[in-house]
């Protein structure tokens, strides 16, 4: 959430870095995604937030390349996502709400090989290093435990040195540690100038690392704003919420208690 | 093209620390070869034995039927004229014994010299061959001389042994190439189906989706390591026949091992798309697993791995002639018994490209990504 950085990548490009107008994708009768539209600036963490099957997801594949859309234009990077998926795809990262990676290939050999896909020679080191998974670079994909599954996936999302990185629940199931440990790892991320879309229906997640969020239900988009503004949007309407606000959370008693340390391995 | 050698480098790597793989693949079907080749199963059907009959007269003419006795007989008779003919089938081991019955067989007042030769290195079937030839000898005399056993005189007739030494394998020899072709079509099917299903269900082949050249180059790789496999698994095979089973490999020329590899890769591309096949329309394991096993235990029994093609009733050798497997086996087996050139091997290699277009016509048709 640097400012500067933000504000630099912004200069750079001009425009929007994903603009979507009017998208729709039907699964029979359902309509999963309904006439969405929304832009999102170069170097912002812009969140989707929604209960299960408000349609985050299904938006999020779309802009990837991996689904096309019924009706609607979509735009990342300039490019456009339904004529050229395959081009969109290579200057995008991408971690995907459940992946796998090969069994029988260790951590680094599969980040080079999917460096290949892209025609990148990666610094397998440093993106090791930048995930923290410096000492686990010989493991196998399956000894992993959830968080370290989670940065690998985004390791491996970070070969192609993406313009725009796309998280679908990146914390879900992790424990508070390594989920704060994701946090400080998409911050790091912005601050290299990446922009980045998540998905997520942890709501302080979205406080901590969004400059702004899209509220999505059955399809629609309710709100977007940044968090900032959506709280004082809804008190302004007389809202008053029904437990006292604290000073702290349960959760910074567990992690008070617990440590902020990684518990893996 | 450089990805597509980085991608079968990794698919290699990955085939070769999955120890299960291996197992399966190399030494399972070894352990099997080496189990019913040392058992030497040519003992549970009666011996092939040349017959030239040249009396032919009534008492040859019922020998003959007692021997030969329809459904269940004693001896297999391949009956000939000419004994240059049988001597050379005896030593090529296409019959394990001649018998040759003199002019003037039975009648009175002649001993009948019955000669018989036998293939040295086949002690077992002289045996057999011997004992029944004896007993239906005693027997015949009794029926024809109608004497009661106290005047029977057992010179009447002699057995005249003679052995040469014959090169034929045998069992071993139809059994070596077999088990190659079943080690090929098992690791194709089960392999190929068992990993991308994995591959599928755990959405590996998804996040290749996200990758701007998408899985399909990665399964060109997949497929380039089990045609590797499938080379390593029919050398690996064969050479352990040839030491451990004695087993010769057409006249061991580079030839022939030229035409082994060719028939192993079409058998190899065949089996692999069979697997991508049923890996496409199954969505799980569960489904797969069974369909995998309704697809290659038919095979494994009726392709004349273990048995020949010959024992089936005419009705179930007509079908089985035209499965996958059979055409593999027959192609190796061509080779590597008689010494065939591939060249010759039109209708197998024809059968194996008919059965591939059609499980690829399939494969294409039901085969998801997700």
């Amino acid at each position: 959430m640097t400012e500067t950085s933000r504000n630099l990548a912004s200069a750079a490009t001009g425009g929007p870095i994903i603009a979507v107008d009017g998208l729709t994708k039907r699964y029979g009768d359902l309509v999963a995604v309904d006439g969405v539209s929304f832009t999102v600036r170069p170097g912002e963490v812009f969140g989707m937030l929604g209960p299960n099957g408000a349609g985050k997801t299904t938006t999020v594949e779309i802009l990837e390349g991996m689904r096309r859309a019924d009706s609607g234009s979509a735009f990342v990077g300039g490019i456009d996502v339904h004529r050229d998926p395959q081009k969109v795809k290579s200057i995008i990262g991408v971690q995907l709400q459940s992946t796998a990676f090969f069994d029988y290939l260790s951590v680094a050999e599969t980040i080079k090989l999917y460096g290949e896909l892209y025609g990148e020679k990666v610094d397998v080191d440093a993106i090791l290093e930048e995930v923290e998974l410096t000492d686990r670079r010989k493991a196998y994909f399956n000894h992993l435990s959830g968080g370290q599954k989670q940065r690998m996936s985004i390791a491996v999302a970070l070969v192609n040195k993406p313009q725009v990185l796309f998280l679908d629940e990146p914390t879900t199931a992790l424990d508070p540690q390594a989920r704060r440990h994701m946090w400080e790892l998409i911050q790091r991320i912005q601050s290299t100038g990446t922009t980045i879309m998540l998905t997520t229906h942890y709501m302080e997640e979205a406080e901590e690392l969004c400059d702004r969020v899209a509220i999505m239900d059955r399809g629609k988009i309710v709100q977007l704003d940044s968090p900032d503004r959506l709280i004082e949007q809804l008190i302004s309407t007389g809202f008053t919420a029904t437990r006292e606000v604290k000073l702290a959370t349960l959760e910074d008693v567990f992690i008070n208690l617990t440590g902020r340390s990684l518990r893996e391995g | 093209m450089r990805l597509y050698f980085v991608l079968t480098i990794a698919s290699l790597k990955m085939y070769f620390r999955n120890r299960q793989a291996i197992f399966w693949a190399l030494f399972f079907p070894m352990l099997i070869m080496l189990i019913f080749g040392l058992l030497n199963f040519d003992q549970f059907s009666p011996p092939d034995v040349g017959f030239i009959d040249n009396a032919k007269n009534e008492a040859s003419t019922r020998f003959r039927d007692v021997i030969d006795d329809g459904d269940d007989p004693l001896l297999d008779l391949k009956i000939e004229d000419d004994e240059e003919f049988l001597r050379d089938e005896l030593r090529s081991g296409d019959v394990d014994a001649i018998l040759i019955i003199p002019e003037g067989f039975g009648e009175p007042d002649n001993v009948s010299t019955v000669r018989a030769i036998f293939d040295s290195r086949k002690p077992q079937e002289q045996g057999i061959t011997e004992t029944v030839t004896r007993d239906v000898l005693d027997s015949l005399f009794l029926d024809i001389a109608n004497v009661p056993d106290e005047f029977r005189v057992e010179s009447r007739f002699e057995i005249a042994p003679a052995f040469i030494e014959g090169e034929g394998e045998g069992f071993r020899g139809f059994l070596v190439p077999g088990i190659a072709a079943m080690a090929i079509m098992q690791a194709g099917i089960f392999g190929v189906v068992f990993s991308l299903i994995r591959f599928k269900t755990g959405g590996v082949l998804r996040r290749l989706q996200a990758t701007p050249i998408g899985p399909s180059h990665f399964l060109v790789g997949q497929m380039t390591t089990r045609l590797i496999v499938t080379l390593l698994q029919t050398y690996v095979l064969l050479v352990v026949g040839m030491l451990a089973l004695r087993v010769t490999i057409g006249d061991s020329s580079i030839i022939n091992w030229i035409d082994i590899s060719i028939m192993a890769l079409f058998g190899g591309a065949l089996f692999t798309v069979l697997g991508l096949a049923i890996s496409g329309w199954a969505k799980t394991e569960d489904v797969a697993a069974p369909v995998a096993n309704i697809v290659t235990l038919p095979m494994m029994f009726l392709s004349g791995i273990f048995f020949p093609i010959e024992v089936f009733p005419d009705w179930l050798g007509n079908i089985s002639q035209f499965f996958p497997l059979t055409y593999l086996a027959d192609g190796f087996r061509e080779i590597t018994v008689d010494g065939a050139s591939i060249v010759t091997l039109g209708p197998e290699l024809l059968g194996l490209g008919i059965w591939t277009a059609i499980a690829f016509a399939v494969a294409t048709r039901v085969f998801r990504w997700e």
